[in-house]
């Protein structure tokens, strides 16, 4: 079942459009990702849909309402972390959960969330003394703390160090654990393809392509590469196997180049004929590829 | 709304900016209290001035611009909650703030200086409620038109200085220019002082000052309305 529908999205800020035709659909239960270097309307769009924004034109559907006439009902279902908010330096961590769970008609017990996302010891602590991965567990928990149907996660693990990012990565895959359906905005390659079941890819304010991290990379269809070491001499004909589009040696040293599942093929080859090889490595394809592939150009220099 | 009060007046009490806007006029009335005779009627009006023109220029837009750079009027508007709570809270604390700082004062003034203290409580009430207002206004303007937190704090302890000097908070009236001690009637702070110093002399403040105060509250609570910004 889908939970939001956003059909034909459009937004502009003067001269600018900031989203060209966005369509997406979220399902239950999913963790729906929307990847995106920085400036390409991927915030624009979960804020509309979160009812922050108004769209200038297409519909969006989230839980069966209308986000902007709707907005109060919407929001006691949804919960929100938005990207670079802050909280009062002052307020205490069980202030906080405290204050937010009285804005909803129907929170969580805010003492459970303390102890799910190891607050508890910092209870008293006030907001300005946490650790940037404190602070983010704070604010995936006031996120949840009306009890929300779908929770919007934007940005969430930006300026964390990659400890601390694995770790926020185990407490979203709780999140959805729990039966929440989540949207999570990054422009992180590597967080979207170790969270998301599916992810719509936007670049200049539109979506290019829609899929599961795994089917992006496969669709992609990217040349790569397959080496390995000779352990003695002899090698037979590969460069007639399906896929394969170059075989190329250096001494004991070979490169295979190709697209698709060449890999298989190579190494069935291989073992039929007896060749023992070593150092076998096959490059893996990664999102960063596709990404390149669907809009012939890299994620330039966000970090 | 009564949770969200609560938990801004906790922190209210924690912020030091809000000691130092108890503790300035204050300390103000200690030091010129000494000098002055039982029949005073200039020095507790100046001291009530000066308090509730901290409030209003320093504590609400500091405050309030701090609340709209760090997000936090944006995250509330994704709750069920209007953020505008936020603003009428703010508000209200803020006023509460004001009214206690002046409470002090008076207390301070009435029991260990001695000094006189008016007995039309309506007239009082009438001119603080519109010397505030219009300061609160002002508040509310630098907060709608200041970037950050910082600026906002900055802007208003610029203009603080020139308003308690056209005010004649900085020395009497009477010791300044002419022409400067007029245009400092017109202005909000001003207008505030010399009324409380009528009513403190135990007569009635110049309708004009009230009327000015109201116009002051009106056009620019206005003007501040139009350019406010919750993100």
């Amino acid at each position: 079942m889908a939970v939001i529908e956003v059909t034909d999205l459009h937004k502009r800020y003067a001269d600018l459009t900031v989203l060209d035709r966005v369509s997406f659909s979220v399902t239950e239960g999913e963790i729906f990702g929307i990847l995106g270097p920085n400036g390409t309307g991927k915030t624009t769009a979960v804020e509309c849909v979160e009812g922050l924004r108004r769209p200038d034109g297409g519909s969006i559907r989230v839980l069966g309402l209308d986000p902007v006439k709707d907005g109060r009902r919407l929001r006691e279902r949804i919960g929100v972390q938005l990207q670079d908010t802050q909280l009062p330096e002052n307020i205490k961590v069980w202030e906080a959960l405290d204050l937010y769970a009285s804005f909803y008609a129907k929170p969580r017990d805010w003492r459970e969330l303390l102890e799910e996302w190891g607050l508890a010891d910092k209870r008293t602590a006030r907001f300005g003394k946490l650790s940037g991965g404190q602070k983010q567990r704070l604010f995936i928990a006031l996120a949840l703390v009306g009890s929300p149907t779908v929770a919007f996660l934007d940005e969430l693990t930006t300026g964390l160090d990659p400890q601390a990012r694995r770790a926020t990565w185990e407490l979203i895959k709780r999140v959805r654990a729990s039966g929440v359906t989540v949207v999570l905005v990054s422009h992180f390659m590597d967080e979207v393809e170790e969270l998301c079941d599916r992810v719509a890819v936007f670049d200049g304010g539109r979506v290019v392509a829609i899929d599961t991290p795994a089917g992006l990379v496969d669709g992609t269809d990217a040349e790569h590469h397959m080496r390995f070491t000779l352990m003695d001499g002899d090698l037979v004909e590969l460069g007639d196997l399906p896929g394969v589009t170059g075989v190329s040696r250096n001494g004991n040293r070979v490169v295979v180049r190709g697209r698709g599942d060449f890999a298989t093929a190579v190494t069935g080859r291989l073992a039929r004929h007896h060749i023992l090889v070593s150092d076998l490595r096959i490059d893996k394809r990664t999102l960063d590829d596709a990404f390149i592939a669907l809009t012939g150009r890299s994620f330039g220099p966000t970090h | 709304m009564t949770k969200l009060t609560f938990v801004e007046l906790k922190l209210l009490v924690r912020e030091p900016g809000a000691m130092f806007s108890l503790l300035i006029p204050l300390f103000i009335l200690v030091i010129f209290g000494s000098s002055i005779g039982p029949g005073d009627t200039m020095l507790l009006p100046m001291a009530l001035a000066i308090a509730v023109g901290l409030v209003g220029l320093y504590m609400l837009p500091t405050t309030m611009a701090t609340y709209r750079e760090r997000g936090i009027l944006r995250r509330l508007s994704s709750t069920p909650v209007r953020p505008a709570s936020m603003l009428v809270v703010q508000l209200i604390l803020q006023f509460v703030l004001a009214v206690v700082s002046c409470g002090l004062l008076v207390i301070f003034a009435g029991t260990v200086l001695g000094a006189h203290l008016p007995t039309r409580g309506p007239l009082i009430a009438v001119t603080f409620l519109l010397g505030t207002a219009a300061m609160f206004a002002i508040g509310l303007l630098i907060a709608a038109l200041a970037p950050n937190g910082r600026a906002a704090n900055g802007v208003g302890v610029l203009l603080y200085f020139p308003m308690a000097f056209l005010a004649g908070l900085m020395q009497p009236t009477d010791k300044m220019p002419v022409i400067l001690a007029r245009i400092g009637e017109y202005t909000p702070l001003g207008a505030f002082r010399q009324s409380m110093q009528d009513v403190w002399a135990g007569g009635a403040p110049d309708p004009l000052m009230l009327v000015v105060m109201a116009a002051y509250a009106l056009v620019i609570s206005i003007a501040a309305a139009k350019f406010f910004r919750w993100e």
